[in-house]
């Protein structure tokens, strides 16, 4: 096993390097540039070229993407052109945030979803399961800013039951468990929104996963010794149903770091979506490139992770 | 194949993410968030302001123009919420996240810069009128040869931990300015300051040109003036040696930037926290020179543009900036509590047309091609009225502007024909002019989801089909097209310019640097130049009307609309002096709570 992890990381050293090249490639072809992107009334063409000496944007690309993967290799991602700041300390400022909301709506998804999705497949087209398909698809194909503004109008504004957006209150300078509480406050809405987004598509995953479980042999053979259908279902199916979704689950590592671009704008919500699409659009290269890299890292391991949690999980599968 | 499908799904990723950067909307570009602008002392407006809007364009024009820009003041403070009437100490201003670059020097955003301005005061600030006063300064002597400025600092200045301003901060402020390391987006060594390079360059350890008379009396010698001379060196804001000069090399400015998220200056507000990407608190300085600010504490919250009207409604926040609509402004006023102050933006819309491409040489076509185009209903249709068509490229709010012997080239197709049949554009057999058996189409570069292209777009295609154009448009990024244009490969684009409180300019100079339509009038130069030689006011005036009738004339863009901005304000806060060039944070250590 662990011959295999070892293999497998070493595997990802060529893959990244791939990937380095793809995206440092692509950002060279992208046109514009932090100076011009910046687009400063008071610029002139000699501060701009002193500036793009200062940012190494004047060196051949070739070099360029030396530099920056030779100081990638030490660690050093090298300073963010907006915020003026190393970019690991960047994605350090924001990225907790985000994981913070991303975590909870994980388990909490998750959770849901597995319920429901074993549910209304126990109950395959009953009423039960009409309903639950029918809004699963109707949630899945709202837009999120849009019911996140609905959520603020209904909860926040007219309800007054949350605060309308941010992660503190302004100015209430709170620590410990006041602090928790305060911020607990503060996810409510959009932790519940991105739930409800993600629960949709997740269901689906387990009633199908669920489905053809059900239909084993050996559930039948369950049910013929006369076992609870309580102990049928989670203990027989439900573990096996699980199998298809932990691969799910290594693609979530990602997306827990990632960011949510839209319902950060929406509830202004402090977290590393926002500031990755400025660093795309304001062509910050430092720090564009250096969390797409860190995203691609957290790919990959996710990827290696579920491949071993299957193995883990399915004896049958045998890791080599 | 698995391995091959993960590098393959995660090199889609990056490649989808940098794609939707450059095939989205141009408004992220220089997006609201992103304005860097010069020094704190010229607050230059968001560049591109086109961008920042909402895409929904609005339907139902108003009753007047002129009504619409102002000042609206709340009508019924009863119904102020208890959330914001609870904060008897202390006022919570709403903006766009700053990113914690909070020295004048460095900042890259306006919301930093609303921030330093709180923090660092300079020698100079800027008056409502966009002309400047003293500030720091006692006063400014300025030699008979207009090359040496004698600056004294006022003796009750101190910092926040105590220790007095003096002349060596402000010396210390110019090496890290003409240190080669700095790479903020002010341009020192345009200022002329003389030994400047030479300290740039490590070939000396000072800067000649600047010395400490006394401890509170510096002298700049400059090797050349303008008129933004007095400005660039009374912008600066002295920074305390002692607090940010402990580990400064020549040639290293790296340990001034570290401290960029623990400011410390002599101005109305010191920094107590900073949260990134959620709020900044700041203290009152009592010892303020000039008098203690009223409000004890401030808080710069962050909001979004989606969330800062519930903001205000809920009482949480009692100052943000509104995208202007009417759907916005009818609501905020709705509100009751709130004054709501529609601002001239400082900046304006334009068609650019490529000056070199040879269907726009003859200025006859260019201007053909503004009477052609009914920009009043263009206008209209993006911003409702709260934006107005504009003549000459600058701010009617600026002490430059003129209206005399300006033409307002009003819609009128009859003389946009008879000036392309004078030029030599007949119409030929399918009804689209040529010449020289060249047909006159125009390509269009526009960018996607911007309110003010969606209404142009068709009204201009419509318009020039009449006159016999045909107008081709593509849809690009916004960057893509600035390509095109420093390429000179294009033939038509909109964009936006902020205008600096100052009206020199390079936009209309042969050559300049932000001169996109390639328009080239020698006069035109030689006034720009005499303009920023000239120190007195009213001779500047004269010379920058003269500037705008030529450009007028030449026609070498369509002049679009100059739009609005909104502070919408908490009635509860008394005693605000903002205007375009002044912005609100100018204001708060004068204002007080009222209820």
């Amino acid at each position: 096993m662990s011959q295999y992890i070892i293999r497998r990381l070493l595997q990802m050293i060529p893959t990244l390097i791939g990937i380095s090249i793809i995206v440092f490639a692509i950002s060279q072809m992208v046109p514009g540039d932090y100076i011009t992107a910046t687009q400063n009334p008071n610029m002139t063409a000699e501060r701009a070229e002193q500036l793009r000496s200062l940012y190494g944007l004047d060196k051949p690309p070739v070099q360029q993407y030396f530099i920056w993967a030779k100081n990638m290799l030490v660690g050093n991602l090298g300073d963010s052109f907006q915020h003026k700041m190393p970019v690991t300390e960047v994605i350090n400022t924001y990225v907790w945030n985000s994981f913070i909301i991303a975590f909870v709506t994980l388990i909490l998804s998750w959770t849901i979803a597995a319920l429901v999705g074993v549910f209304s497949a126990q109950f395959q087209y009953s009423f039960f399961d009409k309903v639950v398909t029918l809004l699963v698809f109707l949630l899945m194909s709202l837009p999120s800013f849009f019911i996140g503004l609905l959520a603020i109008k209904y909860f926040a504004l007219d309800m007054k039951l949350f605060p309308t957006a941010g992660m503190t209150t302004a100015g209430l300078n709170a620590s410990g468990f006041d602090y928790i509480k305060d911020v607990a406050k503060h996810m409510i809405l959009p932790v519940a929104v991105m739930t409800t987004l993600q629960i949709g598509g997740l269901t689906r995953y387990f009633r199908t996963g669920m489905l053809e479980v059900i239909r084993q042999d050996y559930i039948r053979t369950a049910r013929a010794k006369g076992l609870k259908e309580r102990t049928v279902i989670f203990k027989h199916a439900f573990r096996n149903a699980l199998l298809p979704a932990i691969t799910l689950l290594g693609f979530e590592l990602p997306g827990l770091f990632g960011g949510a671009m839209i319902l950060e704008r929406v509830f202004a919500w402090p977290g590393i979506g926002q500031i990755y699409l400025a660093s795309l659009n304001l062509r910050d290269y430092p720090l564009m490139l250096g969390f797409t890299m860190f995203l691609a890292v957290l790919t990959l391991l996710g990827n290696l992770i579920s491949d071993i949690l299957y193995g883990v999980a399915d004896p049958r599968i045998r890791l080599k | 194949m698995k391995k091959r499908l993960s590098l393959m799904l995660v090199t889609l990723m990056a490649f989808g993410s940098i794609l939707a950067a450059c095939g989205g909307d141009e408004s992220a570009a220089p997006a609201d968030t992103n304005t860097p602008t010069e020094t704190s002392t010229d607050n230059t407006a968001t560049p591109d302001e086109s961008t920042a809007e909402e895409p929904d364009a609005t339907e139902e024009p108003a009753a007047e123009s002129d009504s619409a820009i102002g000042l609206t003041e709340a009508e019924d403070m009863s119904l102020n919420p208890a959330a914001a009437t609870a904060r008897t100490d202390s006022a919570i201003i709403g903006l766009v996240a700053p990113q914690g670059v909070f020295n004048p020097m460095f900042y890259q955003t306006t919301y930093d810069a609303y921030v330093n301005n709180l923090i660092f005061p300079s020698l100079l600030k800027i008056k409502g009128d966009g002309t400047y006063e003293n500030d720091l300064a006692e006063s400014i002597d300025i030699s008979d040869d207009n090359k040496t400025y004698t600056f004294k600092i006022r003796d009750d200045a101190n910092y926040t931990d105590g220790t007095p301003v003096t002349a060596g901060d402000y010396l210390f402020a110019m090496k890290v300015y003409m240190d080669a390391s700095y790479d903020g987006q002010s341009d020192p060594l345009s200022w002329n300051v003389v030994g400047a390079q030479d300290y740039h360059d490590g070939k000396a350890k000072d800067i000649s040109g600047i010395k400490v008379v006394d401890d509170k009396t510096v002298e700049v010698t400059v090797s050349d003036y303008d008129a933004m001379t007095q400005v660039n060196l009374g912008g600066v804001a002295p920074l305390s040696e002692a607090y940010y000069g402990k580990s400064y090399k020549q040639g290293d400015v790296s340990s001034i930037k570290e401290l960029n998220n623990k400011p410390m200056g002599a101005g109305p507000y010191k920094l107590t926290k900073y949260t990134a990407g959620q709020e900044v608190d700041f203290e009152a300085n009592e010892n303020y020179y000039d008098g203690a600010p009223k409000i004890p504490k401030l808080i710069y919250k962050v909001t979004t543009d989606t969330t800062n009207m519930a903001m205000l409604q809920s009482g949480e926040t009692d100052l943000d900036n509104v995208t202007v609509n009417e759907d916005n402004v009818e609501e905020l006023k709705s509100m009751g509590f709130l004054d709501v102050d529609v601002l001239k933006n400082n900046g304006y819309g334009y068609v650019a047309m490529n000056n070199n491409n040879p269907l726009f040489t003859d200025p006859k076509v260019r201007q053909a091609l503004t009477y052609g185009l009914n920009r009043a209903e263009v206008v209209e249709a993006a911003y409702g009225p709260y934006a107005e068509v504009i003549n000459i490229p600058q701010s009617d709010v600026s002490w430059a502007y003129t209206a005399e012997n300006i033409n307002t080239y009003d819609y009128d197709p009859e003389k946009a024909k008879q000036l392309l049949d004078e030029a030599g554009w007949v119409e030929g057999s399918d009804g689209i002019r040529e010449k020289d058996g060249k047909k006159f189409e125009v390509n269009f570069s526009a960018t996607a989801d911007n309110p003010v292209i969606d209404a142009l777009i068709p009204i201009m295609t419509e318009n020039y089909e009449q006159l016999g154009i045909k107008l081709v448009v593509e849809t690009l990024d916004f960057n893509a097209i600035m390509e095109k244009k420093d390429k000179g490969d294009y033939d038509m684009f909109f964009a936006a310019w902020g205008l600096t409180p100052d009206p020199d300019s390079t936009v209309y100079v042969t050559d300049g640097a932000q001169n996109n339509s390639g328009y080239s009038n020698k006069e035109v130069d030689e006034l720009y130049k005499q303009g920023k030689k000239e120190l007195d006011l009213e001779k500047r005036k004269a010379i920058y009307a003269e500037i705008y009738q030529k450009i007028n004339a030449d026609a070498p863009e369509i002049l679009m609309y100059q739009r609005t901005n909104m502070n919408a304000i908490n009635g509860r806060l008394d005693g605000w002096d903002v205007t375009p060039y002044k912005e609100f944070p100018y204001s708060l250590h004068q204002v007080e709570i009222s209820q």
